[in-house]
């Protein structure tokens, strides 16, 4: 199925028809989304920090990475089941926005990167810890394309 | 109030407010990096928040955790705190009215006064709940707060603009 199919297919559901005929619900699922990438955001900078070596020094990094992993896994729930919701109201005006299509190409390799990332460092040994330059670079990349992410997002709404 | 929404009039109509107001691309420039700030402050919050709620870092000590964390809420804040007022110049004379922007300030004084009261009261006595699992009541109530008001300014922001 093409992505144009997928769309249209969206567009007729009951729950994209809910989200249309409600004066509220966008600006409530807006807000939940928003929500969400306040906490995993935050955690996201950290974790990016720790890596380069700025933040949470005092700890082992595959520690850091553990503990935050909860955070970031449910952020990115959250923020792709409000997401999918926000772009039910409206897949067809989606479809032709050139920064949301830039968004979702980042967003698909920067959750792929991160999180092979993440998931890789947390399972290192804590006791034995050492940073390295490919870590730091990992570390750099991974913010850089959230960070775009966040502006290809802030685009949306201006094209 | 009329004397302070004289005083939104006048900044209203400075170089600084209107420059901001009228160009295409400024305003979301500035409102790009305000989110970026509230993503600092709100997310060095949370992590601090959630250790104290005994959801993650159990292990580490409460103060390692907040000295490690501060120093990044307060780059947040500076630049959440720079960026909002320049917002606040650039709609001064219509944030004035606006019911949701009084509550983001309000919400902000009270969620700045949580932690000033959290410091001066049961943190004091940091060193002997320090390594506990399970922290004190008024430190995860502090918490609870802490998150709900957080909530509170980020729902209040949003709302600023679908108020306009």
């Amino acid at each position: 199925m093409s992505a144009l199919k997928l769309f249209h297919w969206l567009a007729q559901t009951h729950i994209a028809i809910a989200m249309r005929d409600s004066t509220w619900a966008f600006a409530i699922v807006e807000i939940g989304h928003l929500i969400a990438l306040a906490i995993f955001g935050g955690a996201i900078l950290l974790l990016d920090l720790r890596l380069l070596g700025f933040a949470f020094t005092a700890q082992p990094a595959p520690r850091v990475a553990r503990e935050f992993l909860s955070i970031t896994v449910a952020g990115v729930i959250v923020m792709f089941l409000t997401g999918s919701l926000l772009l039910a109201s409206g897949p067809m005006r989606y479809y032709y926005n050139t920064p949301f299509r830039i968004k979702m190409w980042l967003f698909f390799i920067a959750s792929l990167f991160h999180f092979t990332l993440q998931i890789k460092v947390a399972r290192q040994n804590p006791q034995q810890d050492h940073s390295s330059p490919g870590r730091k670079a990992a570390g750099a990349i991974s913010l850089l394309l959230w960070l775009s992410i966040g502006v290809a997002g802030r685009a949306i709404g201006y094209f | 109030m009329p004397y302070l929404y004289h005083i939104c009039q006048w900044i209203y109509g400075t170089w600084l407010s209107t420059s901001i107001r009228e160009s295409t691309w400024v305003f979301p420039i500035i409102e790009s990096i305000h989110t970026l700030g509230i993503v600092l402050v709100v997310g060095t919050v949370a992590v601090f928040d959630l250790r104290l709620l005994g959801v993650i870092m159990k292990r580490e000590p409460v103060s390692r955790v907040a000295h490690q964390v501060l120093p990044w809420t307060w780059t947040g804040f500076a630049v959440m705190f720079i960026t909002g007022l320049l917002l606040s110049i650039a709609e001064s004379a219509t944030n004035y009215h606006n019911i949701a922007f009084r509550v983001k300030l309000l919400l902000l004084l009270l969620a700045g006064l949580n932690p000033l009261i959290f410091h001066l009261t049961i943190y004091r006595s940091v060193n002997t709940w320090d390594v506990a699992n399970v922290t004190p009541v008024r430190a995860r109530a502090a918490a609870t707060c802490s998150i709900v008001l957080w909530t509170g300014i980020i729902i209040a922001g949003r709302m600023i603009a679908y108020l306009h």
